[in-house]
């Protein structure tokens, strides 16, 4: 989620941080008026950490969603989602119990893991 | 001597607990729903729309844990429901009956909770495989298993059974479980009734059935799970005491993972008889990764470790506080079997009785002449072929035309990359499969190298099928 402050919203930063990253930038959603603006983006794993500074250099304010959640109550740490997760998001804890980490975690752009949990305790948050 | 589980020492401990939490489709539970009035004689019946097949009299039933319910088949099934049961919830239960002249009721629709039943006990036919493969996919598409999720290309790989912690692995010759053995059963106490189906103790892949009383059983040790377009299945937790009664049993229940020896096989290979990639063993399953043809595959389980820990934690509190008794087996599980394949009458087709001849081009070949070789051969496929005859790509004569209406000069501009494929092995239903889910009519058959041995189309499948599918 992209947060524009009125006093940044006129300028053409999306598009600046697209060109000079040279990566897309998939824009879900977009509300904007002269006050200010907000606008959900999806941005590719691999370049997401120089994509978001690029914005935050820029003065906007970005916060990362959580994307998946995981429900403890259901999950039976089967590990069935653990060897499905590119991003290591999903990992076993000395004791055994699968541990997600949401900071390496991919969400919407991947979602490998959803259908592979035995007890659907994974969910996309959309 | 190292220690399995638990403390393994003969003289010091005499007993050792194993134990497993994994998904066992083989498995069920019979229930008893006393009778209704006027009384009926249930013909079908549905619990939480699940169809349940009744295998005994008027008003028994017999819970699969596989079957699917009629609204959510992959999602809520026969699994869900014994969960449901022994968590205290309230099940819908809908019959009907052709009615008679002691049983005259037709209809009934009701609610239940486990206390209103007569009976209400797991009864599995085959758990505790002594050891499992581990599967791994080498198609170039993601399939979906009774294993699990399983990526393309060797991209995952995931394993059954807690190793030195399962039960028949650690009396890998049933010298003390057998027949009337009393054991941990999701959380309540049950017995081994007998050898498991398909046991197979030549092969090390013994199993065994099981019975206890699912009243007292908990939802931390029976859990209905659910596999994408597989089914459902029934996590179990079944935990085994082993006495040590002489220095062979227990030398034997003092296996490691790194002795307990499995294959790893390709699951994409949709035949019985898949072959082994290679051997591997559990200490290597989990370690997390594993190497398939060169590559780091990671490798996870789908049985709960933590679990099993859990099962032979409160197994041995429970030796110790008295509340469990060790009972002796009163029949052996057989060490002679043998598991045999099915007898099949018909004829089953491979893609080998109907491959034919690919009509082949190369990538940086002009599109008129590849226009021409469609018309000259009277094909609708051109497969693009490398310097080494392996697959690049595949031209249809859909892309031809296209290729004109858009004004697409080059070939490169119009090869379809991402080529669906099969292989000589395949069953024709799974290349009709194939062809149906992606909406295609025709595909490549490579080898394991992608080297190109020929192509099948749908009209061929189909007359052979019976033309009731095409792509
Ligand atoms: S969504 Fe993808 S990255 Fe995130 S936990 Fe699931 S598999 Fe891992
Ligand atoms: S697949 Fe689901 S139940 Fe199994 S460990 Fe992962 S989140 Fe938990």
């Amino acid at each position: 989620m992209l947060r524009f402050s009125k006093e940044i919203v006129d300028r053409p930063i999306t598009s600046q941080v697209i060109l000079e990253q040279g990566t897309p930038v998939n824009i879900l959603s977009a509300h904007m008026n002269q006050q200010g603006g907000e606008i959900l983006v999806d941005i590719e794993s691999a370049h997401a950490d120089k994509v978001i500074k690029a914005f935050r250099d820029k003065g906007v304010t970005v916060d990362v969603r959580k994307l998946v959640e995981k429900d403890d109550d259901k999950c039976i740490d089967c590990g069935a989602c653990v060897s499905i997760c590119p991003m290591d998001a999903l990992t076993f804890d000395e004791a055994h119990t699968v541990v997600l980490d949401e900071e390496k975690c991919n969400g919407i752009t991947c979602g490998l893991c959803v259908d592979a949990c035995t007890t659907r305790a994974i969910r996309l948050l959309g | 001597m190292e220690s399995s589980g638990v403390q393994v020492a003969y003289k010091e401990v005499d007993v050792v607990t194993t134990g497993t939490f994994g998904a066992m489709c083989s498995s069920g539970a019979i229930i008893n729903l006393g009778h209704a009035d006027p009384p009926i004689k249930i013909q079908n019946a549905w619990l939480n729309d699940v169809p349940i097949p009744h295998p005994g009299a008027a008003v028994d039933l017999y819970i699969g844990a596989t079957i699917g319910s009629e609204t959510k088949p992959s999602e809520y099934g026969g699994a869900h429901v014994i969960e449901d049961l022994i968590r205290g919830k309230e099940v819908e239960l809908r019959a009907t009956a052709y009615g008679t002249d002691c049983y005259p009721r037709t209809r009934i629709e009701t609610t239940l909770t486990k206390e209103d039943l007569n009976q209400f006990y797991l009864l599995n036919f085959r758990n505790g495989y002594q050891r499992y493969s581990c599967a791994t996919n080498g198609r170039d598409e993601t399939i979906y298993t009774y294993m699990g999720k399983l990526l393309p290309r060797y991209r995952n790989a995931t394993y059954s059974g807690a190793g030195e912690l399962n039960p028949l692995t650690n009396d890998p010759d049933y010298e003390t479980i057998g027949l009337g053995t009393r054991i941990f059963l999701g959380g309540g106490q049950g017995y081994v009734i007998g050898e498991g189906t398909q046991h197979n103790p030549k092969s090390r892949l013994g199993t065994i059935s099981v019975r206890g009383d699912a009243k007292k059983m908990s939802p931390e040790f029976i859990r209905g799970a659910s596999f994408t377009n597989y089914g459902t299945s029934l996590y179990v937790g079944i935990g085994i005491p082993i006495p040590l009664l002489n220095e062979g049993i227990a030398k034997k229940a003092s296996i490691r993972d790194e002795e307990i020896v499995t294959d790893i096989v390709d699951y994409g290979i949709p035949r019985r008889d898949k072959g082994a990639i290679r051997d591997t063993n559990y200490k290597e399953l989990k370690s997390g990764r594993i190497d398939i043809n060169g590559r780091d595959v990671k490798v996870t389980s789908l049985s709960s470790l933590k679990t099993a820990h859990k099962i032979t934690e409160t197994l041995k509190t429970w030796i110790e506080g008295a509340s469990f008794y060790l009972s002796q087996h009163v029949e052996k599980l057989p060490t002679d079997t043998v598991f045999k394949p099915m007898k099949q009458t018909g004829e089953t087709a491979f893609v080998e009785s109907i491959v034919h001849e690919a009509v082949t081009c190369r990538e940086d070949e002009r599109i008129e002449e590849v226009a021409q070789r469609l018309v000259n051969r009277s094909v609708n496929h051109v497969v693009v072929v490398d310097g080494q005859g392996k697959l690049s790509g595949i031209v249809t004569s859909w892309d031809i035309t296209k290729s004109i209406a858009n004004g697409k000069k080059t070939l490169k501009d119009i090869i379809v990359r991402n080529v669906h494929t099969t292989s000589l092995n395949d069953p024709l239903e799974t290349a009709s499969r194939t062809l149906a889910q992606h909406n295609i009519s025709a595909l490549p058959v490579v080898d394991g190298e992608r080297r190109v041995l020929g192509i099948v189309t749908s009209e061929d499948i189909s007359r052979l099928l019976g033309g009731a599918r095409s792509g």
